[in-house]
């Protein structure tokens, strides 16, 4: 009578199959989905049909097919739009009043304003950031991302990534210690973004000229392959970046100071990958049904959500401090909440979802590389299929996890992992540690409310 | 700083490892007593500049950036040069790890498909409140349904059995307790024997009963479709009822269809007796409390009667008796007669025969909320009916207690004993109040369940209890005692022994 033969899935207790052939028993070790909100739970299975399958894979084959390429390294202001005139700075995360900003976001950008000359000193950049005379908004919201702070203003030098007529921006990484995306903004710091400004922009864009575009997703898979995971370590990436382009910076007036620059940092390349996974990503906005992630963000106070079905809305939550390793003389208790626009990376499936791709940092996950395996394929679990391009050893060559599903989300009880660089939460310190956070659970339950209301709305 | 006032430093020149490597080390070392930090960097000037920052870089430390250095600072130099020890063993730390990988057991829906592709039935057992997300998620990937879960809303039941009827799928439930599907069980179902002969069911011990007594006449069952309590109900209108007959209908080994529900909603039954009435084959509609009646379909209003029509449908006969012969009726030396149910059904069968009777009873189905609550249900924990049935033995108005037993899959392991004890105990109470208890009973099951019927007979037997071949025999012999005109002692002492 039942065709296929009597072949069952139990959810719940064992007793209920204490008949049936245990050969013909699947087990579930189920638990109450969506972290417990039932309302959720039930908008979660009402949207779980062939119509949202289908949207997430046309999202992830939009995100998938983006082949971003590093094509130009330009001042903001002639690339980003709404830059070109008037007073505004751009910041990481979902969008967030001035008041409300933590230490090191509002240090930035205090410090961003004195850098273009229109405050003084920081307390006049403070003043006119509180009166609006200086707006803000996020970078997520000009086709930009950037790491902590990520502030950008319009005089910085951004790398402008490109594929098929679209473009992303970010900026340029400064290296560790007293930067301003930890919210310093000191003479040293002002000093050290007049010299990216003036040269090392300037001699970066020359060289990409005479080089031709790089291939940015061919340059991350390559890294992957050299023990980087693409968010906390990038010591490979930009290795790579810097041997590819060393000899045509190399023939450049302050060449050998734009390569000494380089080989100081080894994040250089994690702002490139970043504005390549946001091009990746940027794709799949707006694809209606789609419950696919398209951004992952920090303010330092707020965890933003976007999902593709809901277009350029953010769900927001509350977020605190990622627990990690601290540098000699930092604790938990000097941390600043998570902070910062490079989850893109997560977002695309590099970072903590490719974990198993980078043995030296398994001490975030348990220590071995079998934990860091272990990590990657519970991203699998979330998530609608390997990414093609990073492919990785240690999975058998399979791709690592990409595009997250909130229905996933909410199904497993899998929060994405996220590899995050920790700042001290007062302005100015810079990074104390790193290490990992998860996504709160509130901005799925959030979001697949937004996306319910989206469906029955149509 | 601190006061603190022991740095040590070693240096461990041309020595490469990884910043989150040695972050973690540094980690570890910093619990020893009497550490109050520990650092451990490759030493490149910017590392060297954050040891400085953090006061802990010795002055004039010659080091480059190829060579690793720990620094610790202690509260002296004994508790740093045991850090600093402790530091320099995890530089060179053993490989500890087995190579295994741990298998993570699937927890959803589609990760216990993507294990195993040819599932075709959920059986779903979760919290009420989470049932109709299982459900949905099961119904929308093609998968049958046996949800026993309950405390499901009406509102949910319509809805979800709507898109299982689109789908043709079997939505079982909620609060659905036994099925049998091409022969196996699901829930508290008995080991029958495989026949010709299907049931339909809104209710789960109403099934097991007919089942175990057309086993025992040599009838087998096709298959058991439970629908859940509810289905035949106005607001349900009988949506897996109908689903369930379609696919009895198309199953080519299926000779009769039995129907067995607790009473129905008259338009519900009305439409479904209309569709009974052409399908073409002998139907035995089993509606508690009914008159009955042979028309098209031969309806029964007591599980007995339906098993009886069901078997004679196939050319045999209900067994008579349990291995014992019956015994006379007794005189009872009080008029109550209390029931004390696992069986839901079983005791809705017991009011409608005592009901027929005109037989005044107390019968309690003790699986009901009211007396689950918290608890097991009592087939699982035959624990919570004892206590009933102890104090009945104290109870100087009671004269015959009514029972039944369920084994079956499902069922406790030995659910005979601790009924057994309770009777024991309750018939001793009212000896000693100068009273005797009656106890009567049926065992429902077959010798092929696991517990095996004439095991758990044998053990109820010893105990006093008088075994019928089934609830309704049981209840007709209640029915007898309790029309006896009421005896003294010594008379009813005499007719038992």
């Amino acid at each position: 009578m039942i065709a296929g033969g009597v072949r069952v899935l139990n959810v719940g207790l064992p007793l209920i199959v204490d008949g049936v052939d245990p050969d013909a028993v699947v087990q579930l070790d189920w638990r109450p989905p969506a972290f417990g909100d039932a309302d959720a739970a039930r908008l979660m299975a009402s949207l779980d049909t062939e119509r949202t399958a289908e949207a997430n894979d046309r999202a992830v084959t939009a995100m998938h097919a983006v082949r971003p390429q590093l094509t130009s390294i330009r001042p903001a202001r002639e690339v980003v739009p709404g830059l070109a005139e008037g007073r505004l700075l751009l910041h990481a995360g979902p969008p967030i009043e001035v008041e409300r900003m933590c230490g090191p976001m509002l240090g930035a950008l205090m410090g961003a304003a004195v850098f273009e000359g229109w405050a003084a000193d920081g307390d006049q950049a403070r003043a006119l950031l509180e009166s609006g005379e200086i707006a803000v908004a996020p970078c997520h919201h000009h086709q930009a991302v950037g790491p902590m702070a990520g502030v950008v203003a319009p005089s910085m030098p951004v790398v402008v990534v490109e594929d098929g007529g679209r473009q992303a921006f970010a900026s340029l990484n400064e290296g560790l210690g007293k930067v301003l995306r930890f919210g310093a903004y000191d003479d040293e710091v002002i000093t050290r973004l007049r010299w990216m400004r003036e040269v090392l922009g300037p001699v970066l864009d020359a060289a990409l000229r005479r080089s031709g575009p790089i291939d940015i997703t061919s340059l991350v898979a390559q890294a992957l392959m050299m023990g980087d995971e693409g968010h906390n370590r990038n010591v490979a990436a930009t290795s790579l970046f810097a041997r590819r382009l060393g000899p045509a910076i190399a023939v450049e007036e302050s060449g050998t100071e734009v390569l000494g620059f380089l080989a100081g940092n080894d994040h250089f390349m994690l702002n490139v990958s970043m504005a390549a996974a946001k091009l990746a990503t940027d794709a799949a906005v707006g694809i209606a049904d789609s419950t696919v992630v398209t951004a992952m963000s920090r303010n330092g106070v707020e965890f933003g959500l976007r999902v593709a079905g809901t277009g350029e809305q953010w769900f927001t939550a509350p977020v605190g401090p990622a627990d990690g390793l601290f540098f000699p003389g930092y604790s938990i208790e000097d941390a600043n909440p998570d902070l910062g626009d490079s989850a893109i990376t997560e977002t695309l499936g590099v970072g903590g979802f490719a974990m198993a791709a980078s043995p030296a940092i398994t001490q975030f996950v348990g220590g071995t590389p079998d934990d860091a395996l272990a990590t990657t394929r519970s991203m699998r679990r979330i998530t609608v299929r390997p990414h093609p391009a990073y492919s990785i050893p240690s999975l058998n060559f399979t791709g690592t996890p990409s595009g997250i599903d909130v229905l996933k989300v909410l199904d497993t009880g899998v929060l994405p992992v996220i590899n995050t660089g920790i700042a001290h939460r007062l302005a100015g310190i810079g990074q104390i540690g790193a290490g990992i956070v998860t996504a709160p659970p509130e901005v799925f339950q959030q979001a697949v409310r937004g996306l319910a209301d989206r469906r029955s709305t149509v | 700083m601190s006061s603190a006032d022991a740095l040590s430093v070693r240096v461990f020149p041309r020595l490469y490892r990884d910043s989150v490597t040695l972050m973690a080390l540094a980690a570890s070392a910093q619990k020893a007593d009497g550490v109050v930090r520990v650092g451990a960097v490759m030493a490149t000037p910017a590392n060297l500049a954050i040891l400085a920052e953090a006061g802990m870089l010795p002055e004039g430390l010659a080091a480059s950036p190829d060579d690793l250095i720990i620094s610790v600072r202690a509260t002296d130099e004994t508790a740093a040069d045991a850090a600093l020890d402790v530091a320099e063993a995890g530089l060179s730390a053993q490989d500890a790890g087995t190579g295994e990988r741990v298998e993570v057991l699937p927890q959803t829906l589609a990760e216990g498909l993507a294990v195993d592709a040819t599932c075709t039935v959920a059986a779903v057992s979760t919290p009420g409140t989470y049932a109709p997300v299982v459900v949905e998620q099961a119904l929308r990937r093609g998968l049958h349904v046996f949800c026993f879960s309950d405390n499901v809303s009406v509102a949910d039941e319509v809805r979800l059995k709507r898109m299982a009827a689109e789908r043709n799928l079997l939505l079982m439930g909620p609060d659905c307790g036994t099925a049998i599907l091409d022969g196996t069980p699901l829930g508290f179902a008995n080991a029958v024997r495989p026949g010709p002969i299907a049931m339909i069911a809104a209710s789960g011990t109403g099934a097991q009963e007919v089942s175990c007594l057309l086993d025992a006449a040599g009838a087998g069952v096709s298959q058991i479709i439970g629908v859940g309590g509810r289905d035949l109900s106005e607001d349900v209108g009988g949506l897996t009822t109908n689903v369930a007959l379609d696919l009895v209908l198309a199953d080519p080994g299926t000779e009769v269809v039995v129907l067995v529900s607790k009473p129905a909603s008259p338009a519900v039954a009305d439409a479904l007796l209309a569709r009974l009435g052409s399908v073409g084959r002998p139907v035995v509609a089993c509606l508690l409390g009914l008159e009955d009646s042979d028309g098209a379909v031969t309806v029964r209003g007591t599980l007995e009667g339906g098993a009886a029509a069901a078997a004679s449908a196939v050319g045999l006969e209900l067994a008579t008796t349990s291995g014992t012969p019956e015994p006379p009726p007794a005189t009872l030396s009080a008029r109550g007669v209390v029931g004390l149910y696992t069986g839901g059904t079983l005791a809705s069968e017991a009011k409608v025969i005592l009901g027929r009777a005109d037989v005044a009873a107390e019968i309690l189905d003790l699986g009901d909320d009211k007396y689950t609550a918290g608890r097991p249900h009592p087939m699982i924990d035959p624990s919570a009916r004892a206590e009933h049935v102890e104090a009945a033995g104290s109870r100087a108005d009671v004269g015959l207690l009514l029972v039944d037993l369920v084994i079956g899959h499902g069922a406790a392991a030995d659910p005979a004993t601790p009924l057994a004890d309770a009777v024991r105990a309750a018939r001793a109470a009212a000896e000693r109040d100068g009273r005797t208890l009656v106890v009567v009973g049926s065992v429902c099951g077959t010798a092929a369940d696991p517990q095996g019927i004439d095991g758990q007979r044998a053990i109820l037997r010893e105990a006093g209890v008088l075994l019928f071949a089934s609830n309704a025999a049981a209840v007709r012999y209640a029915v007898a005692c309790a029309s006896q005109p009421p005896g003294s002692q010594a008379d009813r002492q005499e007719e038992l022994s």
